[in-house]
């Protein structure tokens, strides 16, 4: 009975660990004071938002912490200290008994360095496998990530792969000594929405094959509740919640997790009423903060009693290895954050004229060229970024727009914005001509419409305080003078949930989702008819995207204005959008009213993207609709259906030979799909694929 | 590759066709008159007439443009007015002394530099590499002049270790008597040293907290193969544009010393050359500076793109 007792030894055990960084800047507690373990066989997830330090937590089980840091409590692998062992030892450990995955695979493999010898050299630094024998290793461990033509891709150069190619290397790599524990840093954070799902597939299909544990480090809800089989919840350096996954997602009991939990978007296959998206006030606690006695949470609890600032909770068990660090963790419930509320859909009317038409929008870049400038064979094509674009948004509404890298959508929100020119097709505002460039057109159009960017220091002046921002519009547009315009910032920046004293403030000095309410309240300011918001929540964390989320629905009903809200997170432009146009490779694959686009019958992309999109439940059945590939290149021209290349609906030889027509919807005449496939059977196909879905749950159950 | 070879070659006998086309109308302008030069005061005109015939100056600019470059195409460069042989044969041996006076420095400081750059820059911030950092600075901002005038007076004058001046008995070449390269070498390696260490340092510094560098350490792997693997063949790409970019900066580097030190290489040639209005001479001198210093670029960017995988040259 010897095994049994290795077995509940856990495999990897961390006990009060606290991780202090000095930087020039000052101290940042990155981790204050997290215990946890794991098991082999067992995924824990980590999540957190940015700054509770999740990922340091990883890298310090590596024993990997540069710079100057002071290091407290211990992390035990396998009986051993590995804050307290030689460099000798714990090279020993790292690649072979711990493997790494990291969050960016293009700047994580060397580029200089062919793939497969990278995986090699782990090979032979840690076994006795000759150099052909770690070769044909190499090659079958490619092979087992899914790599088709393993030994090619060994002889390619980094960056002649794609993203999910590197990163399916990369986890090659962590496989090859057989670790005993795998830890995942974000592995699926920066890959396109059809990739992160394959991906997230292997590395759940590895869950059954390895005899490994696995910490998945993530900030993605989705990502923990397909994958892992418990939960640590982290907030400012410290495990908040802890235990399985089902537990932590029905039954959390901590305000936090909660929180975080009714903070993500509805998945997207959701049908029936709304939920409003619930916020957490406020912003993360900073790392660079005094661990205090008290709970670290308060500010932003709405639980919070005069005990939560007077000394720190204690772990509590809730029963079943359920931990929670709350005082009050019993009276956790759902509500907790304001009961829910149904989005209450004023009525909008379908068929109201459009406040903007968009028809045969293309845009190109480049011009052509010939060999000898004037004569000669055509060597520079232009390359199509747009390719016949038809959009309406209609007055007091939104257009979502989805799509993943490449498809062209802020290319398109640079048309309608005037930021570039477009190569041809008509975009009007209220019925008029809008010219191609900003500078074309009259003053009323230029400040009728606003852009919002997904990076916020791009539109803040890091020079100039806040109210520089916010007063330029108020005044230029709005004809305010010098203290009442004043008054109005201060008006708005209420509005957006921040204080009026941040008015004086340098952009740098507020946090990326403080800086992003700011650009919001410039643009609030400007009185626009119509906001083209490009990913403005993409960098955002859940807490805060919310916040953002619901800043802009509130806006829209109460000052009329229209959106253009660009994502590729199908999640988030479902909550906030009326319409939505999907879009692949420069074209527009399908549009119409939300939920005509969202059921079936829908296009075969919009399809694989649904299904793509790993829900925060860990009850979803996980669809299993991936596409292959990748998103083709700007310079590829399509002689017939631009999906034709990774479609897995496609009907034969005439999707790639003919370009697929327009047909409508069967339930709203706005709704078009550019597909062979007739709608009715495409309806018929996507259904009887659910169905087929309820069959697998009732064999699993 | 053919093609950016052919690309690159014909791009550098355009860039030479210029050159010498400025080479050639800045001699025209130079001031001082070829024949008179070489008859001495009491020339009478009929006899500067005839030397000037002789000498074919008396055809238009254009005429002596267009044969001086037909000639040189064929590897002919025309005789010397002042030493009256062929320009080939008294260029051809002081090249080689160039060519090793170069090479020395190049073969000391290169080495050098990269291997106090690649230390400096894994052992950021010790004592070690402020010392050499700011060392590098001083040696960056002095010039040839200067360093090769102190070290001069410090190791000829006063220690008496090595000779001051690098003069050659005719007939020898600089191998013979090697320590009269020392001197030569040492001015021209401080601000090329210098200079690459300094770059080196740097990429090594961003390279080390590169991503791909934290997975090679992940890997396990000892941190010299860390270092020679992975850190090193990606700092040291850079370094290689550096180095040739230097290399031009090395032959002005070349003249100046090369008469600091009156050693007979290409660089004093062509300060002989004009001050002896020895115009053929002087043009064809520059005319070879300036066709080094195109070669040295291209294998610069072949040597980068073969060993740089991202770049493919077409
Ligand atoms: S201890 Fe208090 S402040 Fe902290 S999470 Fe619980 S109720 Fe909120
Ligand atoms: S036309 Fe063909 S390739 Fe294109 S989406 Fe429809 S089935 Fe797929």
């Amino acid at each position: 009975m010897t095994t049994t007792q290795t077995n509940n030894a856990p495999l990897m055990e961390v006990e009060n660990l606290s991780v202090t960084f000095f930087t020039p800047a000052g101290a940042v507690r990155a981790v204050r004071d997290v215990s946890l373990q794991v098991q082999r066989n067992e995924v824990l997830g980590i999540v957190g938002e940015s700054g509770c330090g999740k990922s340091t937590v990883g890298y310090a089980m590596m024993g990997y912490l540069p710079g100057t840091t002071r290091l407290g409590g211990s992390i035990r692998f396998e009986g051993q200290d590995i804050t307290n062992i030689s460099a000798t030892e714990l090279r020993k450990l790292r690649g072979n008994t711990i493997g790494m995955v990291y969050q960016d695979p293009t700047t994580s493999l060397n580029p200089v360095m062919r793939v497969g010898p990278q995986v090699e050299e782990v090979l032979r630094q840690h076994t006795r496998l000759s150099r052909e024998q770690a070769r044909n290793r190499t090659a079958e461990l490619f092979e087992s990530v899914g790599l088709a033509g393993p030994r090619r891709i060994g002889r390619r150069y980094p960056h002649e792969l794609s993203g999910g190619q590197q990163q399916r290397g990369l986890i090659a790599m962590a496989l090859a000594c057989d670790p005993h524990l795998l830890i995942m840093d974000e592995p699926t954070t920066g890959l396109d929405v059809t990739t992160e799902a394959t991906i997230l597939d292997l590395i759940l299909d590895l869950k059954d094959r390895v005899n490994a544990g696995i910490i998945l480090i993530t900030h993605n809800l989705g990502v923990v509740a397909r994958g892992a089989d418990r939960v640590a919840v982290m907030y400012a350096g410290h495990v908040v919640e802890q235990g399985p996954v089902r537990t932590i997602f029905k039954n959390p009991r901590h305000p936090y997790t909660a929180g975080l939990i009714s903070c993500v978007p509805q998945p997207v296959t959701h049908e029936g009423e709304d939920h409003v998206l619930r916020n957490i006030p406020g912003s993360v606690y900073s790392a660079q903060e005094e661990t205090k006695d008290a709970c670290l949470f308060a500010s932003r609890c709405p639980m919070a009693t005069a005990q939560c600032t007077a000394s720190a909770p204690p772990v509590v068990d809730a029963g079943d290895g359920h931990l929670s660090k709350c005082f009050y963790w019993e009276q956790v419930n759902s509500d907790v954050w304001s009961a829910a509320e149904t989005t209450q859909s004023q009525a909008k009317d379908p068929n109201a004229a459009p406040i903007l038409t968009v028809k045969g929008l293309h845009h190109f870049y480049g011009t052509p060229r010939r060999r000898f400038v004037f004569f000669g064979p055509i060597v520079g094509r232009p390359v199509r970024a747009v390719v016949n674009v038809d959009l309406a948004v209609k007055p007091g509404q939104t257009l979502g727009v989805v799509g993943e890298s490449g498809s062209g959508k802020t290319t398109l929100a640079r048309n309608v914005v005037g930021l570039i020119h477009r190569t041809s097709g008509d975009i009007k505002l209220q019925g008029e001509d809008l010219g191609p460039g900003v500078e074309d057109r009259a003053k009323g159009q230029r400040s009728a419409i606003r852009m919002v960017f997904q990076n916020p220091t791009s539109s803040l002046n890091p020079k100039l305080p806040v109210s520089h921002a916010l007063m330029r519009p108020l005044k230029k547009f709005q004809g305010l003078k010098g203290p009442e315009a004043r008054e109005r910032a201060a008006a708005l920046l209420q509005a957006v949930g921040l204080e009026p004293g941040h008015l004086d403030r340098l952009p740098g000095e507020l946090s990326g989702g403080q800086q992003q309410r700011v650009a919001l309240a410039a643009t609030f300011a400007g009185k626009a008819d119509l906001i083209v918001a490009d990913e403005a929540v993409s960098a955002l964390d859940v807490s805060v995207q919310a916040q953002v989320l619901n800043l802009l629905k509130q806006h829209q009903q109460e000052a009329g204005t229209s959106y253009i809200f660009i994502s590729h997170d199908l999640g988030v432009v479902r909550y906030v959008s009326d319409d939505i146009l999907v879009m692949y490779a420069g074209h527009v694959a399908e549009s119409g009213p939300r939920n005509s686009v969202l059921r079936p019958p829908s296009h075969p992309y919009t399809e694989a993207l649904l299904s793509a999109a790993p829900a925060p439940d860990p009850d979803a059945v996980p669809t299993r609709i991936r596409l292959p590939g990748t998103v083709p290149t700007l310079r590829q021209a399509f002689t017939g259906c631009f999906f034709a290349g990774r479609c897995p609906r496609k009907v034969g030889d005439i999707c790639d030979t003919t370009p697929p027509p327009a047909q409508q919807g069967p339930d709203a005449p706005s709704h078009v799909i550019y597909c062979h496939i007739p709608a009715e059977q495409l309806k018929e196909l996507q259904l009887q694929r659910s169905n087929g879905k309820q069959d697998e749950v009732s064999i699993s159950a | 590759m053919v093609r950016f070879l052919v690309r690159r070659i014909s791009l550098i006998v355009v860039t030479l066709l210029v050159v010498s086309l400025a080479i050639f109308l800045v001699t025209e302008v130079l001031p001082g008159d070829v024949a008179s030069m070489i008859l001495g005061q009491g020339a009478t005109p009929s006899n500067l007439a005839a030397v000037r015939e002789q000498l074919g100056l008396d055809r238009p600019a254009p005429a002596r443009y267009l044969s001086w470059i037909a000639n040189a195409a064929q590897g002919d460069l025309g005789d010397s007015y002042v030493q009256r042989r062929p320009i080939v044969d008294i260029v051809k041996g002081r090249l080689g002394n160039s060519l090793i006076l170069a090479g020395f420095a190049f073969l000391m400081a290169v080495p050098t530099a990269i291997l106090l750059g690649v230390w400096a820059g894994i052992k950021r911030d010790s004592l070690g590499d402020q010392v050499i950092s700011i060392g590098s600075l001083v040696a960056i901002s002095l010039p040839e002049f200067v360093t090769g005038v102190l070290l001069m007076v410090v190791f000829a004058s006063t220690l008496h270790w090595l000779p001051s001046s690098s003069v050659l008995l005719p007939g020898t070449t600089p191998l013979d008597r090697p320590q009269i390269l020392i001197l030569p070498a040492l001015t021209l390696t401080g601000v090329l040293l210098a200079y690459v260490m300094r770059m080196t340092r740097a990429n090594v510094i961003e390279v080390m907290q590169s991503h791909y560098v934290r997975t090679a350490i992940l890997k396990g792997l000892p941190m010299r193969r860390v270092i020679f693997r992975h850190v090193l063949p990606n700092a040291l790409l850079p370094t290689i544009s550096i180095v040739a970019m230097n290399v031009g900066w090395m032959l002005g580097g070349l003249i100046i010393v090369e008469n600091v030190f009156s050693y007979p290489g290409i660089g004093r040639l062509l300060l002989t050359s004009i001050q002896g209005r020895d115009v053929p001479l002087l043009q064809a001198v520059a005319l070879l500076i300036a066709a080094t210093y195109a070669v040295s670029n291209l294998l610069a960017d072949l040597s980068y793109s073969i060993l740089n995988p991202r770049i493919r040259l077409s």
